[in-house]
């Protein structure tokens, strides 16, 4: 009994210590995935002129979950009626349960929204530009952090559940 | 002998026998068509924001169909024109004085362009250059602002102060009536210019020609022809994102978008077509190209601005037509007994009032 105890928690933190590091190794693919979705919508919008609601389901077509989900919402929000930057601004707020990123992160990615359809395409072109540098930038950084953090986070739920054991004992 | 063709849409009682057959049942009772007419209204408040979207949705007795245009001013009331009436509208959407009425706030009208746009301004950059938006379904919506200059060139518009709302209307017969003073002998189509002042129907009327010349009317000799379309304002065949919301017949094409000039010559060198029509012309670039189509043997059909046969003639660009022979017959507008009063047609040859 006190055998299976002993097993269930340090597999029960271990798990819980792999979860983290997964959720941070996610990180900066996802900002990637979000620079490689606006690179794409920034050519729709320059190139294309393509109108928001049509550009975001081909964004969302060429993007992997969960910003497929993200970009899946704010296609439906526009086709409402509603206009872009409230849409991406809720959209966030809803969607970022869905995602391993930052507050940090999704303060760049709400900067996206501010005029977004607002106003010409050069203007347009602009503004995600400077989120993209950001987003690189950010995710340069997450980069290293995260290599770090999620080895040692996956040790440290087991050796969390060992000392665990050896204190109950 | 002169014979002032009159359309059936002239006369005033008349105006709604005509325009209401495409709503089923309207005899018996009003309510049906209040329904109807509510119905379209919803549909349009769809193109604003909250406030404006529930005072449209609210309207009491105005009728869709009788409305014209629809504008929105900063700071001003809100307002909607009917053939011969201004109609002011309060926070309720009942009609009242100028000093009740809802004023509209810059609010209202950065939604409305919002929405219009389906939040891409930056989508209809070049519709903007030009002062005007195409909403699906093909009304027109002019835009006033502020302009912003590039190197002495428009840039885009910004500051939006007013829009207007024309409602675009689908009359189909309306050719009907002149179109037999439009063939020749040989069951071809002449050259034909519509002129008029604004909001008499020209664009309605030039539809419906190229509706009927496309499809054919046996009645009158005509062969259905291929029509080539350049529809440089999407105000004709109301394109969006490639389909075509008016009927312009079995054998149009639609260049949509396209600037006149370059347009004429893409049609006539890709779509070989029998008849070219566009809307509005005005610019030294159409008349050279007209002329230059002239030569591969098309007709042309067009339309331009001018109340009368005399004040076509004092627009440069369309004195050089004319003087130059270009047009067969000349077709003039008027509101006198509402949209779409033929004042006459000429035949520009002998000078006569067919």
């Amino acid at each position: 009994m006190l055998v299976l105890g002993c097993i269930a928690l340090i597999a029960g933190c271990g798990c819980l210590g792999l979860w983290f590091a997964h959720r941070i190794r996610r990180r900066p693919l996802e900002l990637r995935e979000c620079s490689m979705a606006l690179a794409l919508l920034d050519t729709e919008i320059v190139w294309g002129a393509t109108p928001l609601p049509e550009a975001f389901c081909l964004v969302k077509e060429r993007t992997d979950t969960p910003w497929q989900g993200f970009f899946e919402e704010l296609q439906e929000r526009l086709q409402r009626g509603e206009s872009a930057s409230t849409a991406w601004k809720e959209t966030v707020i809803i969607q970022n349960a869905h995602f391993c990123l930052k507050p940090e992160d999704w303060q760049i990615i709400a900067d996206v929204g501010k005029g977004l359809g607002r106003s010409d395409r050069t203007e347009q072109h602009k503004q995600i530009e400077l989120v993209q540098r950001q987003l690189i930038l950010m995710k340069e950084q997450a980069e290293i952090w995260s290599g770090k953090q999620a080895k040692m986070w996956s040790y440290l739920g087991f050796l969390g559940g060992i000392a665990g054991v050896l204190v109950l004992i | 002998m002169s014979l002032h063709y009159t359309l059936s849409v002239v006369q005033e009682p008349k105006v709604m026998s005509t325009l209401l057959k495409s709503i089923p049942p309207q005899k018996n009772g009003s309510h049906p068509e209040l329904s109807k007419s509510a119905a379209l209204w919803t549909d349009m408040a769809k193109w604003f924001g909250d406030d404006i979207r529930f005072i449209l949705v609210s309207l009491k007795g105005v009728d869709y169909q009788k409305i014209e245009e629809l504008r929105l001013r900063v700071g001003k009331p809100l307002l909607l024109r009917t053939l011969d009436r201004d109609l002011f509208i309060n926070q309720e959407g009942e009609i009242t004085s100028p000093n009740n009425a809802y004023f509209i706030k810059h609010e209202d009208l950065a939604c409305a362009l919002e929405r219009m746009t389906h939040s891409s301004v930056y989508a209809v950059e070049e519709d903007l250059k030009q002062g005007f938006i195409t909403l699906p379904g093909g009304n027109r919506v002019g835009v006033a602002g502020e302009v912003v200059l590039q190197q002495g060139k428009i840039q885009t518009m910004k500051h939006i102060s007013s829009l207007n709302l024309r409602i675009a209307r689908d009359i189909p017969g309306l050719s009907q009536k002149i179109l037999p003073l439009l063939l020749s002998m040989a069951g071809t189509v002449y050259h034909t210019l519509l002129i008029s002042p604004p909001r008499a129907g020209k664009t309605t009327l030039l539809r419906d020609l190229i509706r009927s010349i496309s499809n054919g009317v046996p009645q009158v000799g005509l062969n259905g022809q291929t029509v080539g379309v350049v529809d440089e304002r999407g105000e004709l065949a109301g394109m969006w994102q490639g389909v075509p919301t008016y009927d312009l017949g079995y054998r149009t094409d639609v260049l949509d978008g396209c600037p006149k000039a370059s347009g004429m010559s893409m049609l006539v060198r890709s779509m070989s077509p029998q008849v070219l029509a566009m809307d509005e012309i005005g610019h030294a670039d159409d008349a050279n190209a007209i002329t230059d189509a002239l030569r591969t043997g098309v007709q042309i059909l067009s339309t331009a601005h001018a109340s009368s046969i005399e004040e076509a003639r004092s627009r440069p660009v369309i004195k050089h037509l004319l003087e130059q022979g270009v047009f067969e017959r000349l077709v003039v507008l008027s509101r006198r007994h509402g949209p779409g009063t033929i004042d006459g047609v000429y035949d520009l040859r002998t000078g006569r009032i067919l």
